[in-house]
This record gives structure tokens, sequence and C-alpha cells, in this order.
């Protein structure tokens, strides 16, 4: 069997289970709290590849939570820009 | 400025900026990739006729229609941000910022990922990608490989790599686990499978399905699942083998698999080591919703449509004014869905601006139509509850916004 | 790795030009028009850079733009996707390498 705990979720900042399960069970965490406290899903992909992954974990952690409860928030850029990109545009 | 900006140039999004530039619309599509087609490029399968569905011919085809009507086709733009300000939606992106009336959002779907040890190292790839390495870039992803999850969208890329000459040395399950779930647990796959057996790709999984879909009969058939797997042209499907860990050093070496029972346990001392080049990570596919969601729009999280949808109408509206949606965005169906929702939407987004004299009714309601017919007919059904998914929706749109008294409100088609 | 010259339903490649250009200092063979990933992975490399922090190797994930994995240097821009880039003549372009991380280092020393 893998060594669950080892396995990379988030590619981008490199953060395993182990990091997120105990996080999310020592801080009981919200979506945005989970992600702030390991940065997972906010390297450079912006958790297009992991967040699938991040749900399940939490769905696992939080008491009574429905897949699909935890909310769909994304922000902008939602691709990497250079600050020049930004700063012409808005 | 144009009246209406298409964001994606696959499927969905050229036959919307079709429809919209067949009824007098000025339109622009823009699109990340280096050509138009999205994943429609990569499709290559029979069709039960016999015919070819080839993905790339399909996508010239739009491309050059879409041309003809004067669109104007930006590749290799990428969107970041969307928003509205005064009436007008601002589409901003990485080389400047559009403006119009009218956004047709169409960026299709993303891969689920299945995290296990070693998939970071070069050589290992979700399926998709090899999809378009193979049949878009034609080059090879490797000699041998190995792909982990048993599903639809890897039965049809697994014929596409051997149709390139490329070995694909098995297929097997991911290990069961509090992500993988249930495509790591043998009968829901097999289940799954079954559902799809109209198009299933060998010989015993069609014969077996008609019976067993009764389930003492799929445990029994699980349980004397011969160990080596079901050949599916050739290639091993061995839904009694869980993927643990990729091998290699600055590549893929090989795949560490173990076998396990009809529930997914792992058999203990059954540990092998399989050589491969590449491995092909199958988690399937769901709804790429982003740009939505940062325009505002509201969800709903609809399993059998793939997972977090936005709120939209039949004729492909959103709640949000000027906002419309189609093709795998609004659920994962096949490619020939996509078109004909395209359609609905521009349609849909020129009867909104008063195109079309008196038969843009009559012509939206026949779209509507047809992307039901499309679906009765369709030959790859990603989710056996498509139907049930698309009604949750359909209901959902009735009960929030169609009895608001909008002047626009959209009409139930029956 | 070989590319798919014969294909029994999509047919023979179209002949293109052949074009050369660099990477990490070494010149190689390109068609035109096509991604520097597909490219690159013809002429048999997949690792196109490693992670920032812990030096692993990474190489072409999703191969559309999603995953960012793919990230190279292209004529001194930096974090250019491989698998939505045009490879051009002459282009150099330069694998993405290990940064010293001050900030991570700081943090584990307190």
């Amino acid at each position: 069997m893998a060594n669950m705990g080892e396995i990379v979720i988030c590619r981008c900042e490199e953060v395993t289970y182990g990091q997120l399960q105990a996080t999310a069970e020592e801080h009981k965490c919200t979506a945005r709290e989970l992600k702030l406290r390991t940065r997972a899903g906010m390297g450079f992909c912006g958790g297009r590849t992991c967040r699938p992954s991040l749900d399940r974990i939490l769905e696992s952690v939080i008491p009574n939570i429905a897949p699909g409860e935890i909310p769909l928030k994304y922000q902008p850029p939602i691709r990497p820009v250079t600050f020049g990109t930004v700063g012409e545009n808005q | 400025m144009s009246d209406v900006i298409v964001i994606g140039g696959g499927p969905a999004g050229l036959a919307g900026a079709i429809a919209c530039a067949s009824s007098g619309l000025n339109v622009t599509i823009v699109d990340e990739f280096i050509k138009p087609g999205g994943r429609l490029l990569g499709q290559l399968h029979q069709e039960p006729s016999g015919e070819w569905w080839n993905g790339i011919k399909e996508s010239e085809r739009l491309h050059q229609e879409a041309r003809k009507l004067s669109v104007d086709i930006r590749c290799g733009v990428s969107v970041y941000n969307l928003e509205k300000e005064n009436h007008l939606w601002n589409v901003y992106t990485n080389s400047g910022t559009l403006t119009a009336p009218f956004v047709l959002v169409a960026t299709g779907a993303a891969e689920y990922p299945i995290p296990l040890p070693g998939w970071t190292l070069p050589g290992v790839m979700s399926i998709g990608a090899a999809q378009v390495m193979t049949n878009v870039h034609r080059v090879q992803v490797g000699k041998k490989g190995i792909i982990i999850g048993a599903n639809i969208l890897a039965f049809a890329i697994l014929n596409e790599l051997q149709l390139a000459g490329i070995t694909v040395d098995r297929i097997v399950l991911p290990e069961r686990n509090q992500i993988s779930q249930k495509a790591g647990e043998p009968e829901e796959v097999m289940k799954s499978l079954l559902n799809a057996a109209h198009l299933a790709p060998s010989p015993l999984l069609r014969f077996g399905s008609r019976f067993m879909r009764r389930d003492w009969i799929r445990k029994i058939g699980l349980n004397f699942y011969p160990k080596n797997g079901v050949k599916v042209n050739g290639t091993p499907l061995q839904l009694r083998k869980a993927a643990i860990e990729i091998i290699g050093k600055d590549h893929v070496e090989g795949v560490r698999i173990a076998d396990i029972d009809a529930n997914g346990t792992i058999i203990a001392g059954s540990e092998t080591i399989y050589e491969a080049d590449f491995v092909c990570i199958a988690g399937g596919l769901y709804p790429l919703a982003e740009l939505t969601a940062v325009a505002g729009c509201p969800f709903q999280y609809i399993p059998e449509l793939g997972g977090h949808v936005p709120h939209h109408s039949e004729t492909m509206e959103t709640p949000l004014e000027g906002l419309f949606v189609a093709g795998n965005i609004t659920g994962i169906e096949s490619g020939k869905i996509a078109m004909a929702q395209g359609t609905t939407a521009g349609l849909s987004i020129a009867k909104h601006v008063g195109k079309g004299a008196g038969t843009i009714d009559e012509q939206l309601q026949q779209a509507v139509k047809n992307v039901r017919t499309v679906r009765q007919h369709a030959a790859i059904q990603f989710n056996p509850e498509i139907n049930s998914g698309r009604s949750k929706m359909n209901q959902l749109w009735d009960d929030l916004y169609a009895n608001n008294n909008r002047e626009d409100s959209p009409k139930k088609i029956v | 790795m070989t590319r798919i010259i014969d294909h029994p339903i999509l047919g023979k490649l179209a002949d293109r030009e052949i074009i050369t250009f660099q990477f990490d200092g070494n010149t190689y063979e390109a068609y035109e028009n096509e991604t520097i990933a597909a490219a690159l992975l013809a002429n048999g490399i997949r690792k196109l850079r490693v992670h920032e922090g812990s030096g692993t190797p990474r190489g072409i994930y999703c191969n559309i733009g999603h995953c960012m994995e793919c990230r190279v240097t292209v004529n001194d821009q930096a974090n250019v996707r491989a698998c939505l880039t045009v490879v051009n003549k002459n282009m150099i372009v330069e694998s993405g390498k290990q940064h010293p991380n001050i900030f991570k280092r700081m943090v584990e020393q307190r």
C-alpha cells in the first residue's frame, strides 16, 4: 500500500496529503483557510489540478458536509499574468 | 467592437460563433491553443455505422465555416478575468481587453486528477494530454505505457494510442482511497462500464452487460474476474489490480501494481513492478467553469453533469444578462452535443439582440430539440445519468428564474 | 520519441519545414508550427523543468495549458507554457531551475 501521507496533492506547491489532512483536522478548516495555511491550490496553476482532491479532503474532515457544498470560489486572474499585463488592461 | 466574444474555440464555441455570425452579428473567438478545435481536435473513433469520427476534419470544417462568415478567430490568447461594466462585458486577456455586450463562455472541461506517489515525474500525464500529443501533434508519448483509471474516456483514448502504434501494456485501477473513491472500487467501475456497454470494447463486457446488471451476478463476475484481466483490443483491462506507485528517477520507469479484491482492498504481498516509459492518468472530466465563477454566475453541484456547473437554461443563457454558456462547461458530454449546444447559444444570443426577424423563436426551439435528439443518439455517453442531470438543471432554472416576469424570460420548450 | 508519420486513419504527416532551436544550450530540430513541448518530446526530452523549491523533475502533464507544469523560459521570457507555444526558428528555450528559497529557509530556521 502507498504511504498516503506522502502523496503530493498540490503539484505546484508540493503539499502532501499528510500535511493537508493534519491541517484540516487540527484547525477544522474552511476551504479558504486550508489553502491559506498550506498554500495548496495557491501555486502557479491556481488549483486547476488539485482542487477536486482538496474538496474531497475537506469533505472527509468537515462533519455533515455533502459533496459539492464546498463553495466554488475563484479569484481572478485565473491564468498567470505579468503585473505589466494587468496594469495595461485595467 | 464585436457584438459577441466567444471564449473557447472548441466545438461549442465554433458552432456558437457560426450561429451568431449567420444571424448577422460580429463575432470574435479567443482560444488558448495554437489552432481552433479544442478537445474536438484529438477525437478519433469509429461510429456504430462504421464511419470514422475524425475530430481534426470536423474542427477544420467548423473553422472554415466560421472564417467564411468573417468570424475573427484569435488563437494563443488566454482569458484571465471576466467582468461586467456599464452593461458591457470586459474580457481581460494576455493580449489586451476585449469588450462586448454578449459573451459566450465555452471553456470545456478539465481532467480530474488521481494523485499517487510518483505522479509528478516526467512521462506521467493526463490521458487527454496523450490524446493531443498523439492525434494533434503526431508525436508518440512513449513506447510502452500504463493507463491508471478505467472509464469511457480511457477506452476511447486507448484505442487512439493503439491506432498510432503505441503499446499500452495494461489498464489498472487507482489504489482505493479518499481521493480516488469509486474509481478505485472494482465493483463501481464495473457498474459504470456496464452502463456504457453498447460501446463496450470487448465482447465479454458486451455479452456480460445483458445480465450482469444484477448485483449478485456482478459480484460473482468480479470474484471470478480473470487475474490477468480481459483483453480490450489487445490491452488487458485489469479491474483486480491497482497502481500503488509510479517509479523512476528523472522520468517514468515503471509502475508498482498490486492485486486487489472485489472491493478494492489490496492483497498483501502481491506487488509487482511493471516497466513503462509513460503513464496516463484517467480521472475523467469536470466542467471548467472558473470564468463564469469570477463573473459572478451562481453554481449548482450536479454529479451527473460532472461537478459544479453554472446555472443555465435550456437555451444556454445564464442569470447574468448577456452571459451565455455552451459545451462541457454545462456538463460533460460528447463533442456533438457541444456543437448542438453552441448553435443553440448562438441563436439565443441572436434572439436577445433582436435578430432573426419572425423565425428566430422557431429556430431556437428547433435547436433545443436538436440537442435532445443528438443526446438520444449519442454513441458515447460519459455519464449514463446525463438525462437526470440535465433535468435537475432545467428544474432549477424554472424554479429560480423562469417565473420572474422578465420580458425575455425563457419559455419552456416541450 | 518517434513521430507518427503514417497513421491508418489520419493519413500521412504533411511535409513541413524543419527549423532548429535551442534547449538548454543544445540545438534540436523541430517542425514549423509545432509546440515547444511536441518538438522536445520528438527529440526524446521529457524533463522541462524542476520544481523551484524541491528540485523534483517535471514535464508536460495536461498538454492544454491548464496545469502550468511545462513552463519554460523562452527568449528570456519566464513562465511560458511549452504546450501552447509554437517553436520558432532559432528560439532559445531554457528549462525551469531550482531557486534558493530564502523565505522558506528563514521560516524553517526561526
